[in-house]
C-alpha cells in the first residue's frame, strides 16, 4: 500500500522546485568534488617540490663534503625538530643519522616515493604517547652506495583536506535539504493561489457567478490567469444577465398579446356569438400571431447576428448603390405618408460586412422614422464620408425625437418608450440595427435630428459610422 | 397538378395538404427522407414540396439525388433556417424556391402556383401580354389600350414578374425576394405603396383594373 502523499508533494510546483534542488545541489556537489580534488592534488604536488628542493639541497653537500657533508646537513637540520623527515643510510643499511626511528615498512614506488605513518610525540608531550602521523617521502641513493630518505610530514594538511571533505558533503546535504523546503514552501505558496482560483471556479461551477479569483497585482503568470479566469466570469455573468433580461422581456412583452388572443378566442367559443363574430376573432387572432411570429422572428435573427457567423463571409462592397436602392423602396412609402424624403449618397466608399445585413439596418432605420414621424415631417437618407474618412449612414426624421436620457435604452432589446407601447411592431427594430453595427465594429450614433422647424419634433438621427477599411 | 409533400411533421404536412386538395390539385405525403426519394422516383410529380430538416435523409440530399438523377420537377424547400446563407445552400442543392417557417398556407400556394408555371416549356418570350396591356422586353416599353405608359425601371421590373406570373396570386414576399431581392420583412407595407403607384399607372386611366388585390394573400395580375 501506498500512503498518500501530502497534497503540496503532489504539486506542479513543488515537483519542479525539487528537481531545481537536485539539479543545484548535484551542480554544486561538482564544483566542490572540483575544489577538493584540485586543492587536496595541489597539496600532494607541493609536499613532492619541497621534498625534490629538499634532495637538491642534499645533493649539492654530497657535491661540495662528501658523505661526511650530507650527514652533518642532516645533523644541522634535525637538532632542535624540523619539519623535514631525514634519514641517511649507509650501503649496509645502516641508519647514520636522522629523525626516523627506522625505514619505514612500506615498498618505495619505482621513483622511490612512498606513502607511510609514524608515530610522533605530540608537542611538549614528553610521555611514551605517540600520534600516528602520515607522511610522504623518497628513498634516493645519492652515491657510494649511501641512499638519502627526505620526508614530509602532511598530517595537518590531510586533516585540512579531511575537514573540507566533511565541509562540502555536509554543504551539499544543506542544498538539498534547504531545496527540498524552499519546494514546499514555494509550493504551499501556489497551490494557495491555485486552490483559491478553483475554489472560484467551483463555486461558479455551483451557480453563483459572482466570486472573482483574487489578483495579487504582481502581473506575474497566476495574476494573469486570475485576470483571464475574471474577465471570461465578467463575460459569462453579462451574458447570463442578457439572456435573463430578454427572458424577462419577452415574457413582458408577448404576455400581452398572448392573453390578448387567447381572451378572444375563448370568448369566441363561447356560446352566444354570432358566426360573424366568430370569424372576426379568428382573423384578429392571425394578424395577432403573426405579430407574435414577428417578434420571434427578430429575436431569432439578433441572437443569430449577436453569435457573429456571419462575420465569416463579410466582403468588401461599396455601400451607394444598396443605400440607393433602399431610398428608391422607401421614397414612396414616405411619401405617401405626407413626408418630404431626400437622399444623398456618396460613392467610392468602402466597408466590410454583410451587404444584406447593410440593408436590413437600413431598412430598420427608414421604418423606424417612417412610424415615429408625424404626417408632413421630413425624413432623409444620407450615404457620406465622415470629417474622419469612416463610412456613415444615417437616416434622419423631424419625428418627437428620443430624450437623451433614453437613447441608449431604445437600442436595448425590447425597450420601447412608454409613449409607443400602442404602436405595431416588434420594438425589436433598433436592437436588431445594433447587433449589425455590433457585428460589423461599427458605432451607431443616435442624435437630435435637425431640430424642430415649422412646429416639428427636435427630431432623431440614427447614424451607423463603419470602421475605416484599411 | 401532382404534387409530393416531403415532410415529417404530419400536422404540418396534413394542413399543406388539405389546403392544396381544395385547391384541386392531387397530393401525396412521405415522411421521411428515404421514402421521399422512392416515392418521388416511382412516379412523376409536377411539384416538390421538401422540408428540410428530415429524418432517414436530409431534405437537401434528397434534393441533390434527385437532380442526379435527372428529376427536374421544380422543388419548393420549406426550412426554419431562413438565413442567406441556408437560402444559398438550398437553391445550390437543386432547390428552385426556399420558404422559410413559419408561413401562411396563402404564401405557400402562390409559390407552388409560381413554380408550376416555370414548369410550362418556356420559349424567351419579348413580349408579354395581360388583355390589352402589352410589355416589350426588347424595347423596354408597355402599352395599354394603345397608350404608352411609362416606368421607372423598379416599376418596370415590378409589372414584368407581374405579368409573367399573370392570373397568379403573388405575394408581398414573393415580390420583395424577386423583384428587390431583400429576404427580410419590413414592418412598414413598403410593397403596397409601390403596388399602389404602379396601379395609378397601369389602372387608373383605364376603365377595367387588371391589378387586384387578394386579401390576406396578395395581389393577382389578370385580365
Amino acid at each position: 500500500m501506498i500512503r498518500r502523499l501530502p497534497s503540496f508533494v503532489r504539486t506542479t510546483a513543488f515537483r519542479l522546485t525539487l528537481l531545481s534542488a537536485a539539479l543545484f545541489a548535484l551542480s554544486s556537489f561538482l564544483i566542490l568534488a572540483f575544489v577538493y580534488a584540485a586543492s587536496a592534488g595541489a597539496a600532494l604536488q607541493r609536499t613532492d617540490a619541497i621534498i625534490v628542493d629538499e634532495f637538491a639541497a642534499v645533493e649539492r653537500r654530497y657535491d661540495e663534503s662528501g658523505i661526511d657533508g650530507v650527514n652533518r646537513y642532516i645533523l644541522q637540520r634535525t637538532v632542535g625538530g624540523s619539519d623535514f623527515l631525514y634519514l641517511l643510510i649507509n650501503p649496509n643499511g645502516r641508519l647514520l643519522s636522522g629523525n626516523l626511528n627506522g625505514m619505514p615498512d612500506v615498498v618505495p614506488d619505482d621513483e622511490g616515493w612512498l606513502d607511510f605513518v609514524y608515530g610522533r610525540a605530540p608537542a611538549g608531550d614528553e610521555s611514551e604517547a605517540r600520534d600516528s602521523r602520515r607522511a610522504r617521502a623518497r628513498l634516493v641513493e645519492i652515491g657510494d652506495g649511501y641512499s638519502v630518505f627526505i620526508g614530509v610530514d602532511f598530517e595537518d594538511e590531510d586533516r585540512l583536506i579531511g575537514r573540507m571533505l566533511r565541509a562540502i558533503l555536509i554543504a551539499s546535504a544543506l542544498v538539498i535539504a534547504l531545496g527540498i523546503a524552499s519546494g514546499v514552501v514555494v509550493s504551499r505558496r501556489f497551490s494557495r493561489r491555485l486552490d483559491a482560483i478553483n475554489t472560484v471556479a467551483r463555486t461558479v461551477k455551483g451557480g453563483d457567478l459572482s466570486p472573482r479569483a483574487p489578483r495579487n497585482g504582481s502581473g506575474d503568470e497566476l495574476d494573469e490567469l486570475s485576470s483571464n479566469f475574471n474577465a471570461m466570469l465578467e463575460r459569462l455573468e453579462e451574458l447570463m444577465h442578457r439572456m435573463r433580461n430578454v427572458g424577462d422581456s419577452i415574457a413582458h412583452d408577448l404576455r400581452s398579446p398572448l392573453t390578448r388572443m387567447r381572451n378572444r378566442m375563448e370568448d369566441a367559443l363561447r356560446a352566444g356569438g354570432t358566426r360573424q363574430s366568430r370569424h372576426a376573432a379568428l382573423e384578429q387572432a392571425l394578424i395577432d400571431s403573426d405579430e407574435l411570429l414577428g417578434v420571434f422572428n427578430a429575436i431569432l435573427s439578433i441572437s443569430r447576428i449577436e453569435a457573429g457567423d456571419r462575420r465569416e463571409s463579410f466582403e468588401r462592397f461599396d455601400p451607394a448603390p444598396l443605400v440607393s436602392d433602399m431610398g428608391e423602396l422607401y421614397e414612396p412609402v414616405c411619401e405617401d405618408s405626407g413626408h418630404s424624403f431626400g437622399m444623398q449618397v456618396e460613392e467610392g466608399l468602402l466597408i466590410r460586412g454583410d451587404r444584406s445585413l447593410f440593408s436590413q439596418a437600413m431598412a430598420n432605420m427608414l421604418d423606424n422614422a417612417v412610424k415615429y414621424t408625424p404626417d408632413g415631417g421630413a425624413i432623409q437618407l444620407r450615404l457620406r464620408r465622415s470629417s474622419d474618412g469612416r463610412a456613415e449612414i444615417s437616416v434622419t426624421d423631424t419625428g418627437p425625437g428620443i430624450p437623451e436620457a433614453d437613447r441608449l435604452r431604445v437600442i436595448q432589446r425590447f425597450v420601447r418608450l412608454e409613449k409607443s407601447r400602442n404602436q405595431p411592431g416588434s420594438g425589436l427594430g433598433l436592437s436588431l440595427v445594433k447587433a449589425i453595427a455590433d457585428v460589423h465594429g461599427a458605432e451607431l450614433r443616435l442624435e437630435e435630428g435637425a431640430g424642430g422647424v415649422d412646429g416639428h419634433g427636435p427630431g432623431l438621427r440614427i447614424a451607423m459610422i463603419f470602421p475605416a477599411d484599411e | 397538378m401532382r404534387i409530393l409533400i416531403i415532410e415529417d411533421d404530419r400536422e404540418a404536412a396534413n394542413y399543406i395538404r388539405k389546403g392544396l386538395k381544395e385547391c384541386g390539385h392531387v397530393v401525396d405525403h412521405a415522411v421521411d427522407g428515404e421514402e421521399g426519394l422512392a416515392m418521388s422516383r416511382s412516379a412523376e410529380y409536377d411539384i416538390l414540396v421538401v422540408d428540410r430538416m428530415l429524418p432517414k435523409l436530409d431534405g437537401l440530399s434528397v434534393i441533390e439525388s434527385l437532380r442526379d438523377e435527372g428529376v427536374s420537377s421544380p422543388v419548393l424547400i420549406l426550412s426554419a433556417l431562413g438565413e442567406v446563407d441556408h437560402r444559398v445552400e438550398g437553391l445550390k442543392a437543386g432547390g428552385d424556391d426556399y420558404l422559410v417557417k413559419p408561413y401562411a398556407f396563402a404564401e405557400l400556394l402562390a409559390r407552388v402556383e409560381a413554380l408550376a408555371r416555370r414548369r410550362d416549356p418556356e420559349v424567351v418570350r419579348t413580349k408579354l401580354v395581360v388583355g390589352d396591356l402589352e410589355m416589350d422586353l426588347l424595347a423596354r416599353t408597355v402599352v395599354r389600350g394603345g397608350e404608352d405608359i411609362l416606368l421607372q425601371p423598379r416599376e418596370f421590373r415590378l409589372l414584368e414578374f407581374l405579368m409573367k406570373h399573370s392570373g397568379q396570386v403573388v405575394t408581398r414576399t414573393m415580390l420583395l425576394e424577386k423583384v428587390w431581392d431583400y429576404h427580410f420583412d419590413p414592418q412598414t407595407n413598403v410593397i403596397d405603396v409601390h403596388i399602389s403607384r404602379l396601379r395609378s399607372k397601369i389602372d387608373k386611366p383605364f376603365d377595367e383594373a387588371l391589378l387586384h388585390t387578394v386579401r390576406g394573400a396578395g395581389y393577382r395580375l389578370q385580365a
